[in-house]
Parts: C-alpha cells; structure tokens; sequence
C-alpha cells in the first residue's frame, strides 16, 4: 500500500512541474503536492516563513538543480547542513547528464539523482518510479508521537 | 659588396622570421576557433535539450490525450511534431556526443587494441549473434590513446559493417600493417559496399546515404570515428566496391611500448 505524504516540487520551468505533477496524479499516490519556482522560495516553505507560515514539512523533496536565485545546489546544501532539515529525502530530478552535476549532487547530500528522461513514457515511468519507491518500498521518517 | 650582401642576408632573416611569426598567429588563431566551436557545440546540445524535452513531452502527452478525439489531419500533425522532436532530441545527443570527443584526449594511455576490439564485440553482441557475424582480427599493437575512444571507433566500423550487410552473413577482418611511424589498421567487410562518389562524404557529420526506413541512424559513427582518428594525428579514409565490401582504413602514431606484431588470431563467434 502506499503511503500518504507530502511531496514539495523545486523546479522554475512551469512546464516542467505541471508535467510531474500530472504524472504524480496519474498514481497511487494520494498525498499532496507543493510546488515553488526558486530556491529561496523553496528554503521559505522549508522553513515556513512568510506566506508559507502555514506550511506542513515534506515527506520528500524533488529538487531541479538549474533554479533562479538560489540555485538547486545552494538549496540542497542548505537542507542537508540543517537538523531539521537533513532527515528529509532529497531526489534531485534535473535535465542535466553531467558526471560532474551527478557527483556534486551526492556530495551535497543527495538521497537519489535522476535525470528527467525525454520521452513521455519515460518520463512517467521515472516519476512512478521515485513515488513507488519513497511512498510503498521506502520507510520515512516519522516524528516521534507522545500517545 | 660584402655590405651589400649582409644588408641583403639581413632583408631574407627578417622576411623568414616575419612569416614564421605570421604562421605561428594563424595557427594560434585556427586552434582558438577550435575551440570556441566545440565550447558552442557543447553549450548549444546542453541548452537545446531542456525547451526540446517540452516540445516533445507535450506533443507527446498531447498525442496521448486527443488521439481519434479531433480529426484525421489533426492526427496526423501531432504525429508530425511528436517525431520530429523526437528526432531532434536524438541529433542533439549526437552533437553532444560528438562535441564531447575533442574533450577528452588528456585521458590518454597505453591501450592494448586487442582489449579495444574486445569491449566493441560485447558491446555488439546481440546484433553479432542475430545476424551470425563472424569477426577475426590480427594480434594488434599497443597505442598511445584514450581506451574508451579507440572501442568506440572499432563499435563504430564494426556496427557499420553489421548494418551495412549483403545478403550474405557479415565476415569481418580487423588488420593491421606497421608502417614507419606509425599503425595502418584495415577493418574489412563483404557488405553492400558505397559507391565511389560517396566514399568522401560519409565522413561528415550527419551525412547519411539512405533513408531512415532503410538504415535507422543520424549519420554521426563516421564522423565521430574520424574526429577520433585525426586528434590523434591519424588519417581514416575508405576503398569500397559496391556489392562486394568495404575497407575502412585508419592509421595511428606508432608509441614506444606498442612495438609488437602478431599473427593472424582467430575469433570466432
């Protein structure tokens, strides 16, 4: 059974996050999706400020790494380096083949990298493949509860 | 007189060094343009990827949605943008690719052709197995090379002679002669052969001789293979009779540790 959850999405390009969010309502998965436009937004809603005092925290972070201001690698250091916020999984999900990207985005801290495929099919069957796995293979972290 | 002559000596030394030193900018200016091409062929693939990824997944999504839901012609022009994106998004890996192979040559090393040849023929062994190749090669020599780059130009003219067969099942024989300074390799096929006229062009990139219903491809092996060769101070040139085979030749400098030359070495598959 899957999960339900919260999957914050990082990416500029509004093609892009309707493209995941409509491959994500295409599942199982039941959780809800949040969408920001640039890192500082992101880091924002991580850490409810402003407009996003309201915020729930993510189950997982799906993170482009070409992003306006703070970029993807900024925003990835910056969630990784923070108590609160390492625990939190991190799917880089970016255009980019670059060995150099890929490696760089582990060192930060990354939990997966994958590459946002070209083809439709592909397309959907990486982002099936990343809620399968954190939301039904994957166990998250819970806050521990006072019963 | 004797002044005369050493004034005139003076004219011809300048003159010498002038046009040294004018070479020597040309160079520096070709190879600077070099350069600057590859970084654009690079940055423009890179770039070109991301609004071309859209352009294919929505038309895509839109072929998926709509299909038999507007009319025919709508049909049929959705199917047009869909492969044509999907094509551009394969000529744009190729360029990638091909961009790539000029950045590359720091990683050179002592590279045993015989494992080259080897990586190829694993690489290709499904297409070996279903169309019953058989594949035999001299012992070959050691060169001075980047290792990936050297399979990738065996794959290449090993794939083509596969690809490119005759009725006939493909027998393939990878030769090697040592010249003076340096390795003439033969990769010979009994394939469908090109014609005279073509035998230059192939070379260039995205040149193609047939139509993609005929032979799938972009037309970017050879180009790839040759771009290898050259920034290696090689030649690749190709002697071909139509409906008998081809001969793809390419020569590589001769290095120090790769001074051996063997027998013929049987490799059947």
């Amino acid at each position: 059974m899957m999960t339900a959850g919260e999957i914050l999405l990082v990416d500029d390009n509004p093609a892009d996050l309707d493209l995941t969010a409509e491959m994500l309502s295409r599942g199982e998965f039941c959780g809800q999706v949040r969408t920001v436009n640039d890192g500082a937004e992101a880091i924002a809603f991580l850490h409810r400020q402003g407009k996003y005092a309201g915020a729930q925290r993510p189950d997982l972070i799906v993170l482009d790494l070409n992003l306006p201001k703070k970029d993807g690698r900024a925003v990835l250091a910056h969630v990784k380096n923070d108590p609160a916020l390492r625990k939190t999984p991190v799917v880089v999900f970016s255009t980019s083949q670059a060995a150099r990207d890929i490696l760089g985005s582990y060192e930060l801290g990354a939990n997966s990298y994958v590459t946002k495929p070209g083809d439709l099919q592909e397309f959907a069957l990486a982002v099936k493949s990343i809620q399968d796995f954190w939301f039904r293979c994957a166990r998250l972290p819970q806050e521990e509860k006072q019963l | 007189m004797a002044v005369l002559s050493a004034l005139q000596e003076k004219r011809l030394r300048d003159e010498r060094q002038r046009a040294v030193d004018d070479l020597a900018k040309k160079v520096e200016e070709l190879a600077r343009s070099n350069r600057e091409l590859e970084q654009f062929a690079y940055v423009a693939s890179h770039d070109l990827q991301e609004p071309l990824r859209m352009v294919a997944a929505y038309t895509q999504l839109l072929a998926e949605r709509y299909k038999g839901k507007l009319d025919e012609p709508a049909d049929k022009y959705i199917h047009y943008a869909v492969d044509g994106a999907k094509r551009m998004q394969t000529l744009v890996q190729d360029l990638l690719v091909f961009s790539r192979v000029g950045r590359l040559n720091s990683e050179n090393r002592d590279t045993d052709c015989n494992v080259a040849v080897e990586i190829a023929i694993a690489n290709l062994q499904v297409a070996i197995r279903e169309s019953d190749t058989h594949i035999t090669h001299d012992y070959l020599p050691v060169v001075l090379v980047n290792p990936t780059q050297l399979a990738q130009v065996f794959q290449n003219l090993i794939g083509n002679a596969i690809k490119f067969r005759g009725p006939k099942a493909p027998q393939i024989q990878i030769t090697v002669e040592k010249q003076p300074d340096e390795w003439l390799f033969s990769v010979t096929d009994n394939g469908i052969g090109i014609a005279p006229e073509y035998c230059q062009g192939i070379f260039v990139i995205f040149k193609r001789l047939h139509t993609r219903t005929e032979y799938p491809g972009n037309g970017i092996g050879l180009a790839i293979c040759r771009k290898i060769i050259e920034q290696y101070g090689g030649r690749i040139w190709v002697t071909s009779q139509e409906g008998v085979g081809s001969t793809f030749k390419f020569t590589l400098p001769a290095s120090e540790a790769g001074s051996r030359q063997g027998q013929n070495h049987d490799d059947r598959r």
